[in-house]
Order: structure tokens, then sequence, then C-alpha cells
């Protein structure tokens, strides 16, 4: 079996290199060791989405019993979205779990999880809090994402008053990433992350 | 109630007698219909089940599925698949198939959502997607897809899936591609696999249990019983093997006169508001008269006083003797009339108030139910020591094991009463429940009195309470208890 993983990896490897998608700089691939057995990933965030602009490393772990199994797949740089954890990098996607089939491929992986970022899906979430944000205000769900997007991934869309409060509360003694997701989570609201970080 | 084989035409769809021609064997052979008919006027609870070994359910199953395959000339592997995704109803399937094949292949994930177009293999060799392995075309298969594997990915597609514990729900291995493989398409793949073959049975069995809404199985720890019903009731069934009882149509813990939606949304209001209610789980309470600090050790609500002998209720730390009569309305919650005008602080603090009243007596009544265990404990060791010194013989003393009984079922059902209770609407209807609650209790309360004195109290005074208990039990139940 294992020996089936490490032909198709190598296989679909070059398939990804050769892609047209690659010549577009919209998705990457690159293997992490020799065996076949981890490869790093990136994509692009789609256009006309709060993403833009920004470009998202993937951890990818190709299990002894692939393809017949998924591959396990985790978002390295931070990211606010509600079916990807802003903890854990954790993906909720369908052909990640029961959807997968056999002849699927690192490819349509990489494509799937940059359609995730086009089309949330907040009923079926991993982030309850950004879930949440998503459903109940788009509006400060779009921002919170865009600066997430260019703290962590290099977007382009600089938002100088969330940088503020931010400041604020590093100047209180918070760590920043922690003071980020205090403020994400109560809606850039100063006074109710406040109240909650020193609870 | 016959349907006639040969007229195909004359099908109907709502007459579902045909396929329970298996289960008439089941069900026939010791009870007379007479006597069922009469059990369910006079016992509100009375429910006509079965508990079925494995292998009988074994042989319902397959009769049912070669029947299905005999009317429609289908393999008996597709007829399993079709009955599947029916609920096992036969009849449902040979009308649909009838009037549309295609569309019920289709639905039932058989074929594909649209016609796969045959494709012309014009070279001898074939590149597998999966294994990326170029092989000679008679090494690869397809279901009723176009998708072709070689036939090492099925069987290890299959070794894969049968390992997490997929069975009846393993499909095709293209992308997208819903089609399901059937169990002799799976079984074909795995010949020399002995113990993965036995596993896939043993899921594919469990999946058809659990799609078939007359089969449960028993929830007992390591019960293997199956428990079948023709009726889908929320009624009590009792595994003979292990004596787990259950409801039939939820599987969860018995819960009448409470229907199977209350009961869950109770639970679940309990689960989430626990630590509001913690501190009812108090064991101990002051004495209304002296004060003295009562520990409960027996499951009787009639408390009276080490100290100073007074009688008092320990739900609601009244006077005993107002209890005794009509105006016992110690389970009864009075609502604040004017509530609705009152401000949303206070009307919040109303409805906690409200739930408090109704899970105290709950989870009181639960409590009660295992000391009443432990006293049950207690009596079967005096016994034992009596008959030992030639009191008597056991079978002279199995009156009070049958009161001891009696009270745990009349209590248990008490329980029960007080998420009824909760979720009933005001007005009269909710007045009759509670007064009968009330009379319930009442007699519960004095059976629990009696059976904790079981030897000093006279037999037949025993005899006559439970009689009563019994009576006001089964009364609330057919008035109230709605299946
Ligand atoms: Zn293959
Ligand atoms: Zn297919
Ligand atoms: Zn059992
Ligand atoms: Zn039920
Ligand atoms: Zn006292
Ligand atoms: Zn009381």
């Amino acid at each position: 079996m294992a020996n089936i993983a490490a032909q198709r990896i190598k296989r679909e490897f070059k398939e990804v290199i050769k892609s047209e998608e690659v010549a577009k700089c919209a998705i990457k691939l690159e293997l992490v060791d020799d065996n076949y057995t981890e490869l790093r990933g990136e994509i692009a965030g789609p256009p006309d989405t709060a993403y833009e602009g920004g470009n998202f490393l993937l951890e990818i772990k190709v299990p002894e019993t692939y393809p017949f199994n998924p591959p396990k797949v985790r978002f390295m740089t931070r990211i606010w979205h509600p079916n990807i954890s802003s903890v854990t990098g954790a993906i909720c996607l369908d052909i990640l779990k029961d959807q997968w089939a056999a002849a699927m491929t690192l490819r349509t992986v990489l494509l799937s999880l940059q359609a995730l970022l086009s089309a949330a899906e907040p009923d079926d979430p991993q982030d309850a809090v950004v879930a949440r944000q998503y459903k109940e205000n788009l509006e400060m769900f779009k921002l919170t994402a865009r600066h997430w997007t260019n703290v962590y991934a290099g977007g382009p869309n600089v938002n100088p008053e969330c940088d503020e409060k931010i400041k604020r509360l590093i100047d209180m003694g918070i760590e920043e990433h922690q003071a980020r997701v205090a403020l994400s989570s109560y809606n850039w609201d100063l006074e109710r992350a406040t109240e909650q970080l020193f609870s | 109630m016959a349907t006639s084989q040969g007229n195909d035409s004359d099908m109907d769809c709502s007459d579902n007698e045909d396929c329970y021609d298996d289960y008439n064997d089941y069900y026939n052979d010791d009870n007379s219909d007479g006597e069922q008919l009469d059990m369910s006027k006079t016992d509100p609870e009375y429910f006509d089940y079965k508990c079925l070994s494995e292998e009988e359910v074994e042989r319902l199953l397959n009769e049912t599925v070669e029947s299905l395959s005999n009317r429609l000339f289908i393999s008996p592997s597709l007829a399993k698949v079709l009955l599947h995704s029916h609920e096992w109803n036969s009849n449902e399937v040979i009308c649909k198939y009838k009037e549309n094949p295609q569309q019920t292949l289709i639905a039932a994930k058989i074929d594909p959502p649209t016609p796969s177009k045959s494709i012309i293999v014009t070279s001898t060799y074939l590149s597998c997607p999966v294994c990326i392995t170029t092989l000679n075309i008679d090494k690869f298969i397809k279901l009723n897809c176009t998708h072709m594997f070689c036939k090492d990915c099925w069987t290890t597609h299959f070794e894969v899936q049968i390992a997490q514990g997929i069975s009846t729900a393993i499909s095709c291995m293209a992308k997208d591609c819903v089609v399901l493989a059937p169990e002799d398409f799976v079984l074909k793949h795995l010949q020399h696999k002995t113990s993965i073959r036995e596993k896939y049975q043993h899921f594919t069995f469990r999946d058809y249990v659990k799609s078939h809404p007359e089969l449960r199985f028993c929830p007992g720890p390591n019960c293997s019983v199956i428990i079948c019903s023709r009726e889908i009731k929320a009624k009590r069934v009792v595994c003979d093997k292990c004596n787990t009882g259950f409801c039939f149509k939820c599987g969860c813990d018995y819960h009448a006169p409470t229907d199977c939606q209350v009961i869950k949304k109770w639970l679940t209001k309990c689960a989430d508001d626990s630590e509001t209610a913690n501190y009812i789980s108090a064991h101990t309470k002051d004495c209304p008269k002296c004060h003295i600090c009562i520990e409960k050790n027996g499951g009787c609500n009639h408390m009276q006083c080490s100290n100073c002998k007074h009688d008092f209720c320990w739900m609601c730390l009244g006077d005993w003797k107002s209890h005794g009569s009509e105006y016992y309305e110690c389970s009864r919650y009075r609502e604040n009339p004017n509530i609705a005008h009152e401000s949303a602080h206070a009307q919040a603090r109303e409805a906690l108030k409200k739930y408090l009243h109704y899970y105290e007596r709950w989870e009181n009544h639960s409590k009660s139910l295992k000391l009443e265990e432990q006293t049950l404990e207690k009596l079967r060791t005096r016994i034992n020591k009596k008959v030992m010194s030639g009191l008597g013989t056991w079978i002279d003393w199995q009156y009070l094991f049958t009161a001891a009984n009696l009270l745990a079922k009349c209590r248990y059902t008490l329980q029960y009463t007080y998420p009824f209770a909760y979720y009933m609407d005001t007005g009269p209807r909710k007045e009759l429940f509670e007064y009968q609650q009330a009379q319930l209790e009442a007699e519960i309360e004095n059976l629990s009195w009696k059976v904790e004195r079981a030897e000093t109290t006279d037999r037949g005074d025993l005899e006559n309470q439970m009689d009563i208990a019994e009576k006001r039990r089964t009364t609330l139940l057919k008035d109230f208890l709605d299946v």
C-alpha cells in the first residue's frame, strides 16, 4: 500500500508542477521529505474575496493508505474563516473526510481549498466564533478576515483602526496575537475585548 | 388483507400487509388475536413485541430479500440495496420499481444519475487512475458507472473502508461519483480474506437492522438481542435476555406518559441547566419543627423526624397530615397569575422557579428509586435470615418482593410525569393531570412507607395499598398516554 502512496504522490507532484494553476501562481506544491510522506502546499487568496493578495501555506501529510484515505491537510498560515480553525488551522471540508474519493489528487485538494476561501459554509463550521460573526455581521467578518490576511498572509490591505486597537491592548501587557483574537471575537469592541481578557 | 400476488395493476402502496407475511410466523405462535385485543384495552402499556436472536433476524431479513428478488427478478444483492434504501418496505420498492425501474435504481445509487455513455475501449491496456499502473484490460472492473479501476485497487478500497466501519455506504472511487458497491461486488473482491468478509457482513447486518423501523438492537451492555415489533410506538419493551427495558420508538429509557420528543427536550434542558440545579442534590434537610438535621436514607418522601417524631414531606417540608387528604398539592406548581405584566427579569426568575419545581421532583423520585433498590436489598438479607431460622419459606415472603417491584414501577412512572407536566399548557387538562399525579404520588408514598416497614405491616393492608397505587398509575396512563 505504501508503495502505491509514493507512486501516486510522485506522479501528482509532477502533475501540479506542470499545471496551468502553477503557471498563474494560484497554487504551489513542495516536497518536505524524500519519501513523499509530507508536502508543503500554498494557495493564493482568490480575487474579490477578503483573502485576495494573501498567500496561505498548507501542511500536507500523506497517510500510508493514500489514496484510499485522504491526505491530512492543515493551514499553517493563520486565517479567519468559518470552516478553518483560527487556533489550529484544522479544516472542515467534506472531501478531506467522508467525501474523499481515491481518484482525487492533491491538485483537487488545493483547488477545493481555494474554492472554500471563495465560498464559506457557515452552517458546517470548524470555528464557531468565526461562523457566528459570518452569519450575524458579514461586514465585520470581511473586515476581520482582510486584517488577518494582511497581518499573517502578506495581504495588501492595512487597517490602521485595527492596528491601533491592538496596540492599545499591547500597551496593557497583552500579547499581540491574543489581543487580535479577543478583538476579532468581539467585533473589534475594545471594551468587551478588554473585559474578556482581564476577567 | 390478502393481496393477490398475480395482479400487479391492482398494487396499492398503502397496503402494507404483503411484506408482513414473514412476521406473522413470529407473532402468531403464542398469542391469539382475541387475547391481544383484550390486553391492549385493559393495559395502556400493553405492547406486542418479540425478542429475537441475530440468527432469527438474519433469517427474517433474508426471507424478505429472497421474496423481493423473486418478485422483481433481480439479484438478492440488488434487492438488499433497494430494501435498505427504502426502510425495508417491500411494497414501496415493488411499487416504485414497477412504475419506473430506472429512476428507482438511480435513487438507490445503483445506477449513476446520468446514463453512462458506453466507452469504446480501443487499446488492450489501461492505466488505473488510483494506482497509476498500466495493466491489461481484463484486470479492470467497474460498477454501473463508467469508472474503471484495477481489481487490486477495489480490494484495497474495500479493506480500508471496512476497517473504518463502513459497509453499505461504500461507493465508487471516482471523484463525485455516488454509485454504491452492492454486497456481491464487495464480497467478490474479498474472496480469500475471511476476517474482513466477516467484518463486512457484521457491519452490513448492523446497518440493515438500524434502517429497519421494526427492529431495535437491545441497548443493554454486550447484549445481542434484537427487539422486533410491527407497531412503532413509544411503548416499553424489556429484553428477555438481559432485562434491559427501553422505549421501542426512540430507544432511550422508557418515559411514559411523556412522549419521545418531550423527554428529549427535557433531558437536554436538565443537562444544560445542571449547574443551576446542583444544590438540589443535598441528602440532608432540617426538620421543619425542631430543626435537627435529617438524612434521607430511604426512598419514601414521608419523613418522620427521629428527634421530635414530626411527620413531614421531604419535597416541600410541609406537614405530612395535609398530604394524605384531597388537598395534596405538593406536586403541583402554582404559577404567578400576573406574570405577564412583570418585568423580563421577574419572568426569567419565575421561569427558573418553575423549572426547578419540576426538576426537583423529577430528580427526587429518581433518587428515591435508587434508595428503594437498597431497601429491597436489605429486605432480601433480612428475609434470608428469617427463612434460615425457620420463620416461613421464601414463598411465604414473596409478596414483599412483589410489593417492592410494584413500588419501583409506580415510582418510575411518577418520575416521568414531571417532564410531562412541565411542558403541558395550563388549562383544565393540566389540572386534571396534576390532580391524578397528586393522587398517584400520595398512594406511592403510602406504599413506600408500608414497604419500608413491611415485616410489621399487615399483609392484607399492604396488598390493598399495592392495588390502589397500581390502579392510580393505570388510570393516569389510560387518560394521558397518547400512543
Ligand atoms: Zn489500481
Ligand atoms: Zn463511478
Ligand atoms: Zn438485552
Ligand atoms: Zn421514546
Ligand atoms: Zn424534628
Ligand atoms: Zn410535599
